[in-house]
């Protein structure tokens, strides 16, 4: 049980950056053809089961793995070369390490962290290993000696440096209303009510969040600020020159990135693992109570889930009827999920730490998945905007924004420290 | 035991890159290994529970500075037949490092008499980003602001000197 609780954090974070590529590829494309009106990729399927199309975005990944490792004869740096998209995916995989999954849990008198890197720097380390992932795309545009991918890996550099500014900035204006850098005590300070609505940082700090939300989508090279790979100008930036899976590294990094820095905006700004208005310590108090509004959440949602998939689910490929079997694995976990949650809320079972820190996981999870859909959003909503454009809202309209945060939040701290109360 | 040993290697990587930096020939070269340096320099400072110097380390000299020099060295587009003969330039590096060794030594000296040694850990709490911020604030909050003014200075120097040529 030890060893397990401190694997635990390092597990999640596997799972969060690692195995939610293939669902975010899944996402992307669903969510893609969905905006343009058409059905995306839903045909991939292993023995007629296709659930929804995820089995494409594996064989997509398979493919990566066992294409042919090529090297192009021009390139003369290989160590460089071959090291760069290592580079870039070791740094997006290191932002991710001190994301608290939950709040700490204390078991027989011992505390263990859910975070897999519980150190006091917190936001700190987030923006040193962001930036060290520019190294990546600065290294494979040069070594690749071709003129797109070094125009699109010098976007890419120009392009993190000038917005790195102004999400710190913003980052500042956080620190100085919570008092700290510690992921995992601003997630605590989110659960107190501003009058009645919770003081998530996105209502405390409307204008921090939007300039941070902003940022995270330049910093990671997302649409609308992908100019550094835009299709139509540069053939696909810094990775051109990039095949198989030394492709599928730049492109693994990308969207761990993008995890990491959704994960950071939920903590920091949504309250990250908390439900809003209950503290980790109310949950604990009235376990019975929350579970049995979990039951019923659980069972509406896999109702109303069950009776949208049989009005819409209509494929015929093999003799497997791909419906059927969903319905029965769903009915009977719905099933087996409530005798158990059923057991612990009249009261038999004890360890109701191990539940909450469940419950946290499940909202931090939920939470994650919205924000990946608002990137994704976006991504296929908005037009990219021009280099020159992308470089004066960033220096022009977002450090000067910033820089006007921090001095109003720092007034109405020092006035509230000072006269309030 | 195990301090030492990981001292050792970070040591050794640190001086490795530093004489790559040096002797490299191309800037580029010398710019990655220059990051390296930086890098291990940061891993020591972790290694003496310093966790605030490590970050900084790592965010303003790896992260920032270096990735400005790069950008550059890549806006210029150097090529090798651009860069400068160098034959001897090897040569002169060990000469001179010759001369400069009884400085080294001296160095060495000066860092083994006082009370400064590699096994000493500092106390909980030393480092952290709280007591350095509170330090600065207070005691030092002098010397401070006036390297924000020089900054500062430094700031609008490059700005008119952009400034003037258009």
């Amino acid at each position: 049980m030890n060893t397990f609780l401190i694997l635990l954090p390092l597990m999640m974070t596997m799972l969060y950056s690692l195995a939610t590529v293939p669902i975010l590829v899944w996402m992307e494309r669903r969510i893609a053809a969905f905006i343009q009106d058409r059905v995306g990729p839903n045909r991939c399927n292993i023995g007629g089961i296709r659930l929804g199309g995820i089995i494409q975005s594996i064989a997509d990944m398979m493919k990566l793995v066992f294409k042919e490792e090529f090297l192009p004869s021009h390139i003369k740096n290989k160590l460089y070369y071959l090291i760069a998209p290592s580079i870039a995916f070791v740094s997006a995989f290191l932002t991710f390490m001190v994301i608290p999954y939950a709040d700490n849990i204390t078991l027989n008198g011992e505390t263990y962290h859910m975070q897999a890197l519980p150190t006091e720097l917190g936001v700190l380390w987030f923006l040193a290993f962001a930036g060290l992932g520019v190294y990546g795309i600065i290294l494979g545009g040069w070594a690749s000696h071709s003129k797109f991918a070094i125009l699109g890996s010098m976007r890419a550099t120009a392009q993190v440096i000038s917005y790195e500014v102004a999400m710190g900035l913003a980052l500042v204006s956080m620190l100085i209303t919570y008092g700290t850098i510690n992921l995992n005590e601003m997630v605590s300070y989110q659960t107190q009510s501003f009058f009645i609505i919770p003081a998530w940082g996105a209502i405390i700090q409307p204008l921090a969040t939007i300039i941070f939300i902003v940022t995270a989508f330049a910093e990671t090279n997302r649409a609308p600020f992908d100019a550094a790979e835009s299709e139509s100008e540069i053939v696909a930036g810094y990775h051109t020159e990039y095949g198989a899976m030394k492709f599928g590294l730049f492109f693994v990094a990308e969207y761990i990135a993008m995890a990491a820095s959704g994960a950071l905006i939920v903590t920091i700004f949504f309250g990250g693992y908390q439900l809003p208005y209950l503290s980790t310590s109310d949950l604990i108090n009235h376990f019975e109570t929350i579970l049995w509004g979990v039951i019923i959440f659980a069972v509406l949602t896999s109702i109303l889930f069950l009776r949208w998939m049989n009005k819409n689910s209509r494929f015929e490929f093999s003799s497997n009827n791909e419906t059927k079997i969903y319905t029965t694995l769903i009915i009977g976990f719905t099933f087996f999920a409530t005798i158990v949650m059923a057991y612990y809320a009249f009261g038999f079972g004890e360890t109701h730490e191990v539940g909450v820190m469940i419950l946290q996981f499940v909202v931090f999870t939920v939470k994650l998945f919205v924000l990946h859909f608002v990137f994704i959003w976006v991504r296929w909503t908005l037009p990219r905007f021009r280099y020159d454009q992308t470089q004066k809202l960033g220096w022009n309209i977002l450090l000067p924004l910033s820089l006007a945060n921090i001095f109003i939040t720092a007034i109405v701290v020092v006035i509230g420290v000072n006269y309030g109360n | 035991m195990q301090n030492e040993i990981i001292f050792a290697i970070l040591a050794l990587l640190t001086i490795v890159s530093s004489i790559v930096m040096i002797s490299a020939h191309r800037p580029i070269d010398s710019a990655l290994a220059f990051i390296v340096a930086l890098i291990c320099i940061a891993a020591l400072f972790g290694l003496v529970n310093a966790t605030f110097m490590f970050v900084v380390q790592i965010i303003i000299y790896a992260g920032a500075i270096l990735s400005l020099i790069l950008f550059i060295i890549m806006f210029l587009n150097i090529k090798d037949e651009n860069l400068p003969d160098e034959k001897n330039k090897n040569w002169w590096l060990l000469g001179t490092s010759f001369i400069v060794a009884p400085f080294g030594l001296i160095l060495i000296d000066l860092i083994i008499r006082s009370d400064i040694t590699i096994n000493r850990v500092p106390a909980e709490g030393f480092g952290n980003i709280k007591d350095v911020g509170l330090t600065l604030f207070s005691k030092w909050v002098l010397p401070f602001e006036l390297v924000s003014i020089l900054l500062l200075v430094a700031l609008v120097g490059a700005v008119t000197l952009a400034k003037r040529e258009s």
